[in-house]
């Protein structure tokens, strides 16, 4: 499964990318939604794995781009607090599953294999 | 002041019309029935005292006859008079006559013979032509009946020259037109009313002869001046004699007291028609107020009889009503001042009195239109020791309670301020650093559990990272509670069964409440309405509420909870307690109780959180929270929330642009 990694926060990055090499993905990341969407320009992906909250264009841009460009790729958003407004929105563009930061590689694990 | 006695509903003019108005229909009723029964008892006085004096008047009248008679008997029983008619002594009769004449002065006298010659005449000198025979009826019924004859006659004109020539002139009496032309001359009566006697002179029981005498009436004044003098004592009201005598001939007045207009007697005018023919025709006594020539009498008249036993004229007497009406119109007025003063006095008593009772009632309008204004120390002048007073009392009452609840009310309201500010405060703050946080525990999570799957760890090394784990997912809780206070979401309402709401709570807890030995009982009130609650916020107070009881009440203990329809302000709505038996809370806790990070429980255990979040639900729904407690014995949580649904207003304190 190849997936694709969205957090302006490198820790956030560099957790991800510990937990889901480990389980053996193909993983990508950008560090913002430009990064993003030119990673997404030339690879397709299975999934998106992205943050919300993120300085000038947030999350759901990201998501938005990713559907334009990308419109059968799935979306995993990961935030440090889950709204309902944030859930209201996710719907509209396509979000297939939440998780709230922080968590622990086996809840990640989990919320991608529910996918 | 005087504006308001304009005012037609202010109170005092209404007190004061109503006073006018009794004074009034006292007055008046007291003026009509007074007067009235006055005049009445005057009038029946009036005519019961006319009725005597009718009496009066016809003793007089009957004396004057009485008089001629004994005088007339006296001088037939002396011998000298029977000496002298038997001897047909002239001259002695004549001398006799003289001295009877000096005496009775009569208008009218003589004597006849047994024949009936008349052989003597008073006041006629003797002619010495022959006796002729006597035509008066006197002398014909004692010539008839050989006994004394007296009373009244009617003598025509031949008679009255039978009598005495002057005589016939003297009983002259022109009669008045009182129709048309009052005054006018409009007839010549030539008939005398006269009264006197007659008595038979007897000489050795024969009859010798017949004495006789006696008075005109026609222009007498001996008799109406005498009951004017005997009966009325001659009283003059306004110029007028209050009571006057009249003796009529048929209804001709012959002999009067009654003064026309001229100051002269009235003769010649003749009685009304109606006395007329009660009186003369019918024979009646008649007494009723009538008018004489041009005033009102109250009158008496009775039928005169003559010795034939016929109505010849009638006897009058009369008091001037004007005397007695005057009586009626002094009362009206006496009666018509006391109304009047009794209005006045009305008034003033009126004025008086809606003075003072307004004078306070003023006062206290004054007053409440200052606190109105939010003047809570008004001024509401002097106590009165009247039931005004009472109000005034009652009204320092209320505003004492007023000033009382303006306080709590303050104080509650900056309690709550400090409080909000202190929650959005903090809430931005939490929000900003748990946020900040969750990326590098993200992190140390993932790292710690990396490490972890590795199966060469030491035990001792495992068993630090498992440490360092188990402490991450608790710093994990806090930043969650955080977080969850920080973003306290807009309320989602919709129509909520308080009862069963809390219901299902209990059924969360029951488990945890066994496990503890702590028995958690609800009664819910059933008579409460749907309410419009969030019902996922709701059931978190209330999971918390009971939580926190649980952990401060011991095994044994109760929990209890109940709802009851319950009033805030008027406001209609629904209280809920939640009693429990445990622990109680520390006086100098109570006021820290709502403060986020404010907590009793150990470390570990509490965020501090909890109830700073449920009052800020409860807040948000327009409903309040409070706390009693008593260390040692329990606490009690008392939530109200209002019936009347309330609009999701999403607070201010953590802006979706914050949004973590």
């Amino acid at each position: 499964m190849k997936i694709l990694i969205v957090d302006d926060d490198p820790i956030v990055i560099q957790s991800c990318c510990r937990i889901l090499d480990a389980e053996g993905f193909d993983i990508h990341c950008a560090g913002s939604v430009e990064a993003g969407e030119k990673i997404l320009a030339e690879q397709d992906f299975d999934l998106m794995l992205t943050d919300i909250k993120m300085p000038g264009r947030d999350g759901f841009d990201m998501i938005r781009r990713a559907k334009n460009i990308r419109p059968d790729i799935s979306i995993l958003v990961m935030t440090g607090y889950l709204m309902p407004e944030t859930i209201d929105e996710g719907r509209r563009f396509g979000v297939k599953n939440y998780i709230s930061k922080p968590f622990t590689p086996a809840e990640l694990v989990l919320a991608i294999q529910n996918m | 002041m005087a504006l308001h006695f304009i005012k037609i509903n202010s109170l005092r003019f209404k007190l004061i019309a109503s006073l006018i108005a009794v004074s009034l229909i006292i007055g008046l009723i007291s003026l009509m029935v007074g007067v009235n029964l006055l005049y009445r008892s005057v009038l029946a006085e009036a005519n019961n005292r006319i009725s005597q004096d009718l009496n009066v008047a016809r003793v007089i009248y009957d004396e004057r006859i009485g008089t001629v008679r004994l005088a007339l008997e006296i001088s037939a029983s002396t011998p000298e008079l029977v000496k002298a008619l038997s001897s047909d002594d002239r001259l002695a009769v004549s001398e006799v006559l003289k001295g009877l004449s000096g005496r009775l002065k009569p208008d009218f006298m003589g004597v006849t013979d047994s024949q009936g010659h008349v052989t003597l005449r008073h006041g006629v000198p003797d002619s010495g032509k022959a006796p002729f025979l006597s035509i008066n009826p006197l002398v014909l019924r004692v010539l008839e009946q050989h006994k004394t004859n007296a009373g009244t006659l009617v003598l025509d004109h031949k008679k009255l020259l039978s009598e005495n020539p002057a005589l016939a002139a003297q009983a002259h009496i022109t009669v008045l037109s009182q129709l048309k032309n009052p005054g006018r001359s409009i007839a010549q009566d030539t008939n005398a009313l006269v009264v006197g006697a007659a008595v038979p002179v007897f000489s050795d029981h024969r009859l010798a002869g017949v004495i006789y005498g006696g008075f005109l009436l026609n222009k007498d004044t001996a008799i109406v001046d005498k009951i004017g003098e005997t009966v009325f004592k001659n009283e003059i009201y306004k110029n007028r004699n209050i009571g006057t005598a009249t003796i009529f001939y048929n209804n001709l007045r012959i002999a009067t007291s009654v003064k026309n207009p001229m100051g002269n007697r009235a003769l010649g005018t003749v009685a009304s028609q109606e006395v007329t023919r009660r009186v003369l025709d019918r024979g009646e006594i008649w007494t009723d107020r009538a008018k004489v020539l041009d005033d009102w009498y109250i009158t008496a008249y009775e039928p005169i009889t003559d010795i034939l036993g016929q109505r010849v004229g009638m006897l009058y007497v009369g008091v001037l009503e004007a005397k007695y009406s005057d009586i009626r119109g002094n009362a009206m007025t006496v009666f018509i001042a006391i109304t009047l003063v009794g209005v006045i006095i009305a008034i003033a008593l009126g004025w008086l009195f809606t003075g003072r009772i307004m004078r306070p009632v003023s006062y206290l309008i004054r007053a409440s239109a200052e606190i109105s204004a939010g003047n809570l120390s008004p001024d509401i002048g002097p106590i009165s020791k009247d039931d005004i007073g009472q109000l005034q009392r009652k009204f320092l009452i209320m505003i004492d309670a007023l000033k009382e609840r303006d306080k709590s009310q303050k104080a509650e309201s900056e309690f709550r301020l400090i409080q909000s500010e202190k929650q959005a405060s903090i809430g931005k703050l939490a929000a900003g650093v748990a946020h900040e946080i969750n990326n590098p525990l993200t992190a140390v999570l993932t790292f710690t559990h990396m490490i972890l799957r590795r199966k060469d760890l030491p035990d001792e090394v495992r068993s630090d990272l498992n440490t360092v784990a188990s402490q991450t997912e608790r710093v994990r809780r806090i930043v969650k509670s955080l977080l969850d206070f920080s973003r306290q979401s807009a309320l989602a309402p919709e129509p909520l069964d308080v009862n069963r709401l809390i219901m299902d709570c209990v059924h969360l807890m029951e488990n945890q409440a066994l496990i503890k030995g702590v028995t958690l009982s609800f009664t819910g009130d059933d008579d409460l309405p749907s309410f419009t609650l969030d019902h996922n916020q709701c059931q978190s107070v209330l999971v918390n509420m009971i939580i926190n009881a649980l952990d401060a009440t011991s095994m044994g203990g109760t929990i209890d909870i109940q709802t009851r329809k319950a009033f805030v302000d008027a406001e209609s709505g629904v209280e809920i307690s939640i009693s429990d038996t445990g622990s109680g809370i520390a006086p100098e806790h109570m006021n820290k109780l709502f403060d986020p990070f404010f907590t009793t429980k150990e470390i570990g255990k509490g965020t501090g959180l909890g109830l700073a979040v449920s009052a800020g639900i409860i807040q948000r729904h327009g409903g309040t929270i409070k706390v009693q407690s008593k260390p040692k014995e329990g606490t009690t949580f008392t939530i109200w929330l209002p019936h009347k649904p309330v609009n999701p207003v999403p607070e201010a304190r953590v802006s979706r642009k914050d949004r973590p």
